[in-house]
């Protein structure tokens, strides 16, 4: 068991944070896209690396994988993946509300994510006095092989990942995807610091 | 001058008023100095703020601009789509982006680099970050850096890596695929074949007396009759058949989702327009014959290569029954049981 | 007298929350389940009068409890505090019977103010 394994209190902790993050992320969403947005509840697992190249390469027909960094205060920071499977990007222009003819789908990919990432990890960082930056989020190219190179060649080395299954319904259609936050080493003992200190005020 | 030394000898009240003073005049400097375009929207999209970035680079008088909608300053801009972007920047308040590699510009600005670039406007990647100010009020903070040489050289590596791997792949001699690509398709589309069960079939074909005919007219006319011969068949073929050069004078053609005669057919047909082709090499009539053989993938072949080494011996049956004409494997088996 | 109350949370970390939201005279008749079905059996056996819910939890959720309550005629003051707050879920929890709607995380001025309005402070 590696050291940056959470306890149970601080798993739980941190699943109520995200709990909390999508719930008003996904509330925000669907007063931006005015639909109604139906959210299950985020699956949120710790992965170690080898966990995480696994479950990715089992995954039949990833289509495209969107990567996006963060950085907030308290040496917090990470990489945010979105991988989106062949069958759920037909309809994001429409979900976004843009005609299709106005930008590619690559465009349409790199903007929903964006949209989800940001959304997400504003309301999350909010919620532990924290504010995030961003880079440009960037498609990667074709999904399947550049994925674990991608994932090598991370400026940061990493040993815990914190998948969260993400499930968005929209009114009359249904769209998935999965976040994945890549977060390094040293940003883990972070979190770990401020989810101690939300613990400890009660 | 003199109105800044009237500032320093007021009250000290007032050093706070001071220093907020010269932090604006650093903070407005740094921003007219800066290589990124910087442009402040309020909630209606009119533009409240730009720099000097913007002022040099479109030309534009800040009077006329200032106050004025992005979309009517700025025309090229996608009015609906851009609209969308910046509404969810001030509803959602988080960050929007727009990279070069989706699309290569939204303002048309020129750039710094008119000789090498093939763009006429500058390359941009542009950010929209929400500000919220002290009295609730809203706007939108547009960053446009300039990223023409990220992207000239980008597209410039891209050309080349594709011309590379075009090279890679091609014989340099006949300008069809080399023997490596070659086997790397085969290998491909034989477990295409068998995912799909699907058919395939393979023509394997080698130039008669070619080294003979090296030995008559010297090697550039060998060379020449290569290049004329792989031209002649590549007329023949279909887009999907995937023809390489498999040795010195021997070809190979892929022919996916193809029966047995359909193959012996296209064989027969590169076997008669080979034979009754007159090449010249320095005023010389030159003819040239093939033989060639046929297999298609059965049951039987657990791998590829095996599918070659039907064709192959189809090829030496064809050879042995006289040159110029075509063996299939079906009728080699049928030669060796007789 | 101080009402009994059951918050119901699979959450560790929101239970303390709301509990540590309660009014101080209410801290003492504090009763948590971590599930729906664990909460609809401390319902039925106890008299619960407030019922501080959560609505995302494994097997019965807090809709199932909600429906539960109905089923059982159960009459107690059910405050839903969730993390999902869609007004279209809003309107679903009112219409089956909760008093509130308040949002995660709860402050505890926010649930004083809510509770004195259904006049149980």
């Amino acid at each position: 068991m590696s050291e940056f394994h959470l306890t149970e209190d601080q798993q739980d902790c941190l699943q109520e944070l995200i709990n909390v993050a999508m719930g008003q992320a996904s509330d925000q969403l669907a007063r931006y896209l005015d639909t109604f947005v139906y959210l299950k509840v985020p699956s949120i697992e710790s992965v170690d690396a080898k966990d995480l190249m696994n479950t990715l390469s089992q995954q039949k027909n990833t289509m495209a994988v969107v990567s996006q960094g963060f950085f907030g205060y308290e040496g917090i920071r990470g990489e945010a993946l979105l991988v989106y499977q062949e069958e759920d990007s037909g309809r994001i222009a429409d979900l976004l509300g843009y005609e299709p003819d106005e930008l590619s789908q690559d465009e349409q990919l790199i903007d929903i994510s964006s949209i989800l990432t940001t959304t997400f990890l504003n309301v999350f960082a909010r919620q532990i006095d924290n504010q995030m930056s961003y880079n440009a989020p960037k498609l990667l190219p074709s999904a399947k092989e550049n994925l674990s190179e991608h994932l090598q060649q991370m400026p940061f080395s990493w040993d815990l990942a914190l998948k969260v299954n993400i499930n968005y319904q929209v009114t009359d259609y249904s769209f998935n995807c999965n976040m994945i936050l890549l977060i390094p080493e040293t940003a883990i003992t972070n979190i770990k610091h401020v989810l101690d200190r939300i613990l400890a005020e009660f | 001058m003199l109105d800044f030394n009237a500032l320093i000898s007021t009250t000290m009240t007032d050093t706070l008023t001071l220093n907020e003073q010269v932090l604006k005049q650093i903070n407005s400097q740094i921003a007219n100095q800066l290589n990124t375009g910087v442009l402040v929207l309020d909630a209606d999209f009119n533009i409240v703020i730009w720099n000097r970035f913007l002022q040099v680079h479109t030309d534009k008088i800040a009077k006329n601009t200032l106050g004025q909608s992005i979309f009517s300053a700025f025309p090229e801009l996608p009015e609906r789509w851009l609209s969308r972007k910046f509404s969810s920047v001030f509803q959602l308040n988080t960050p929007s982006f727009c990279s070069w590699e989706q699309r290569h510009h939204l303002f048309e600005l020129p750039h710094t680099r008119p000789i090498t670039t093939d763009s006429e406007f500058m390359a941009q990647n542009c950010t929209f970050l929400p500000i919220e100010t002290d009295c609730k009020s809203k706007y939108i903070c547009i960053l446009i850096e300039d990223v023409t040489d990220v992207c000239h050289y980008q597209t410039k590596l891209q050309k080349t890596l594709a011309e590379l791997a075009q090279i890679s792949r091609i014989d340099g001699l006949t300008q069809i695929y080399n023997r490596r690509h070659w086997q790397e398709s085969l290998e491909q589309e034989y477990a295409k074949a068998r995912r799909h069960d699907k058919k395939l079939s393979l023509i394997m074909l080698d130039l008669d007396y070619f080294k003979l005919l090296n030995d008559n007219y010297g090697h550039q006319c060998g060379d020449m009759v290569l290049i004329e011969v792989s031209a002649l068949i590549s007329s023949l073929l279909r887009v999907e058949d995937i023809f390489g050069r498999y040795g010195g004078e021997e070809f190979a053609i892929i022919l996916p989702e193809t029966a047995l005669s359909g193959a012996i057919e296209l064989a027969q047909r590169i076997c008669n327009k080979i034979a009754t082709k007159v090449l010249i090499y320095k005023d010389q009539a030159i003819k040239v014959t093939v033989s060639l053989g046929v297999a298609q993938l059965s049951v039987e072949e657990s791998n590829y290569e095996e599918l070659i080494t039907l064709s192959d011996n189809a090829l030496y049956q064809a050879k042995a029954l006289g040159r110029n004409q075509v063996c299939s494997a079906d009728c080699s088996k049928s030669l060796l049981i007789d | 007298m101080s009402p009994s109350v059951l918050i119901c949370d699979d959450s560790n970390m929101a239970r303390k929350q709301v509990l540590r939201s309660l009014p101080e005279q209410w801290k003492t008749s504090v009763q948590t389940a971590t599930n729906g079905a664990e909460a609809l059996t401390i319902l039925r056996d106890n008299s619960i009068d407030v019922l501080f819910l959560d609505l995302t939890m494994p097997g019965i959720d807090g809709i199932g409890v909600l429906q539960g309550i109905q089923k059982l005629k159960l009459k107690c003051s059910v405050f839903v505090i969730s993390a999902d707050i869609q007004p279209e879920m809003q309107s679903k929890v009112k219409a089956l019977g909760a008093k509130e709607f308040l949002r995660k995380p709860v402050k505890p001025e926010v649930l004083t103010n809510h509770l004195q309005q259904h006049g149980l402070l």
